[in-house]
């Protein structure tokens, strides 16, 4: 088999990243999935979107990706509603680490502010606000459906050409005198001019047999459930700082919670009683109806981290048409309409316009160039 | 019989008509099927319509049912009242 790219992995990084260079007129393009499509984090992903991060990395990478988002949606038919995050506070300490973030996104675009609990009871019916010291609103924040998402661009690149290949496993890309060439599957040898690895928390081991690097990703089990569907009652994201756990109303209809438990990395995720204990327990005392909700799905996912929590994204120095798009540390599927056109650019030999994307190489992490943030955050 | 008129999910509300449509436009496993329609994401978690779904696919496609492979069923199976999980010491519980 013979290809112009191949991409390795049917995420939404992978699925925007194809669709792009559609767009731009480059279709010979095969993507190989180990399982099915969104089957690694993307399926499982909260739906939120928002620019209000604490880098400038972040920041200009999610405000072009929020620029994109109402087109993708309109083109692809993809729900998406700006419906905005509110942080809450329970503790004084909480709100003032806040007042230099709003500060940092005021100053780089993102139309953050402080609430009180009394603004943040008109934001969100029927909450309970009487722990609140008070709270920080993103209302250009949002969320889309991660479904449509991924599967209407889907359909719309197959139409155009290109081929899905589902249930391969890639081992390695085959590179020949510093230059990509191919990948070895578990189905034979796939010939191709260039490679893009974007298998989520697989890029690990792929890249370590392909080029003797580990970039230190590391998968962070994460816990989310939904609940049946309801009409609406809130719109924005909410986060119990306290607690670092969230809860949205998602657009179809159901309450989804998500949240951790004190874990360790890189274990395959099962899921435990504890789980819906945390996710009601911390809820409740915002909305006591939640009580009277039903439990519909509960599952496990990963957040695929990097060491310094910012994606790898772009070429590698060392060796001439491989591309990496990997490590997303829990925000892939908001970032994933702006990766999709800077990594469409790079394949494309074009110089991508985003504000410091070029930080976002990977070559970073082999350089020791962390990227740096003004607080520790999410 | 008119395929709008065919209810295929009932927690979903998806007739016939929109399976149809569906495997038209190219959504041709089960997986994707789920997601794009929401065929078995509602409250009964595929129990009936996941399978009637998988077999229409098969013989379309002209594949056998183990071929199009079944979704896996996530906890609870039943929904559960989130009243259950309420306790005084989920603090401790939970870490
Ligand atoms: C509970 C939870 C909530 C989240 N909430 C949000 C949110 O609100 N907003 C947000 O932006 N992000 C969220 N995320 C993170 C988001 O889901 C991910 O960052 C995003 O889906 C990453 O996309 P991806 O394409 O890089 O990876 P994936 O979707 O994991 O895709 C990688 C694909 O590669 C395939 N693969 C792996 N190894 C190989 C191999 N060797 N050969 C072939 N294929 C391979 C996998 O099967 C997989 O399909 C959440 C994640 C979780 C778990």
């Amino acid at each position: 088999m013979k290809t112009g790219l191949v991409i390795i992995g049917a995420g939404i990084i992978g699925v925007m990243t194809a669709l792009n260079l559609v767009e731009k007129g480059y279709r010979d393009i095969m993507i190989v999935e180990k399982k099915y499509p969104g089957s690694g984090g993307s399926f499982r992903c909260a739906t939120g979107i928002r620019a209000s991060f604490t880098s400038l990395e972040h920041v200009e990478l999610m405000k072009r990706s929020i620029q994109l988002w109402p087109i993708l949606s309109e083109k692809y038919n993809i729900p998406y509603a700006r419906h905005g995050y509110v942080w809450l506070f329970t503790r004084e300490e909480d709100l003032e680490m806040f007042r230099c973030i709003v500060d940092f996104h005021n100053k780089n675009g993102v139309p953050t502010r402080i609430v009180s609990p009394e603004e943040i009871a008109e934001l969100v019916p029927t909450i309970k606000t009487d722990q609140l010291v008070g709270g920080v609103y993103d209302p250009l924040a949002g969320k889309a459906s991660c479904f449509k998402a991924l599967l209407n661009p889907l359909a719309y690149i197959i139409r155009k050409g290109v081929k899905l290949v589902e249930s391969t496993t890639v081992y390695k890309v085959l590179i020949e005198s510093g230059r990509a060439r191919g990948v070895l599957t578990d189905k034979g040898v796939i010939e191709a001019d260039k490679v893009l690895v974007a298998a989520g928390y697989g890029s690990k081991e792929i890249l370590r047999e392909s080029i003797g690097v580990d970039f230190g990703l590391r998968n962070i089990p994460k816990h989310a459930l939904i609940t049946e569907g309801y009409q609406r009652v809130f719109k924005p994201l909410l986060i119990d700082w306290e607690t670092s756990s969230y809860i949205v109303q998602v657009l179809h209809g159901g309450f989804l919670i998500g949240s951790s438990l004190p874990e360790e990395p890189d274990k395959p995720p099962r899921s435990r009683l504890e789980y819906p204990v945390k996710a009601v327990n911390v809820w409740i005392r915002y909305f006591p109806w939640l009580a009277y909700t039903n439990i519909m799905r509960y599952w496990t996912g990963y957040y695929v981290m990097t060491p310094d929590h910012h994606p790898l994204i772009g070429p590698l120095s060392t060796v001439e048409n491989l591309y990496i798009a990997t490590g997303f540390s829990g925000h892939g599927f908001m970032m994933s309409p702006a990766v999709g056109e800077v990594m469409a650019d790079y394949i494309l030999g074009e110089k991508p316009g985003i504000p410091y994307v070029e930080h976002l190489l990977p070559d970073r992490i082999i350089k020791g160039r962390l990227v740096k943030e003004i607080a520790v955050f999410g | 019989m008119d395929p709008r008129k065919v209810i295929v999910c009932r927690c979903e509300n998806v007739t016939l008509a929109d399976l149809e449509e569906a495997i038209e436009k190219g959504y041709r496993d089960l997986e994707s099927l789920k997601r794009y329609l929401r065929i078995g994401m509602g409250p009964c978690q595929g129990m009936h319509c996941l399978l009637f779904t998988a077999k229409y696919l098969a013989r379309k496609l002209g594949k056998s049912v183990e071929e199009v492979y079944l979704p896996r069923n996530r906890v609870p199976l039943n929904p559960v009242p989130a009243r259950y999980f309420i306790r005084r010491d989920w603090r401790e519980m939970t870490g």
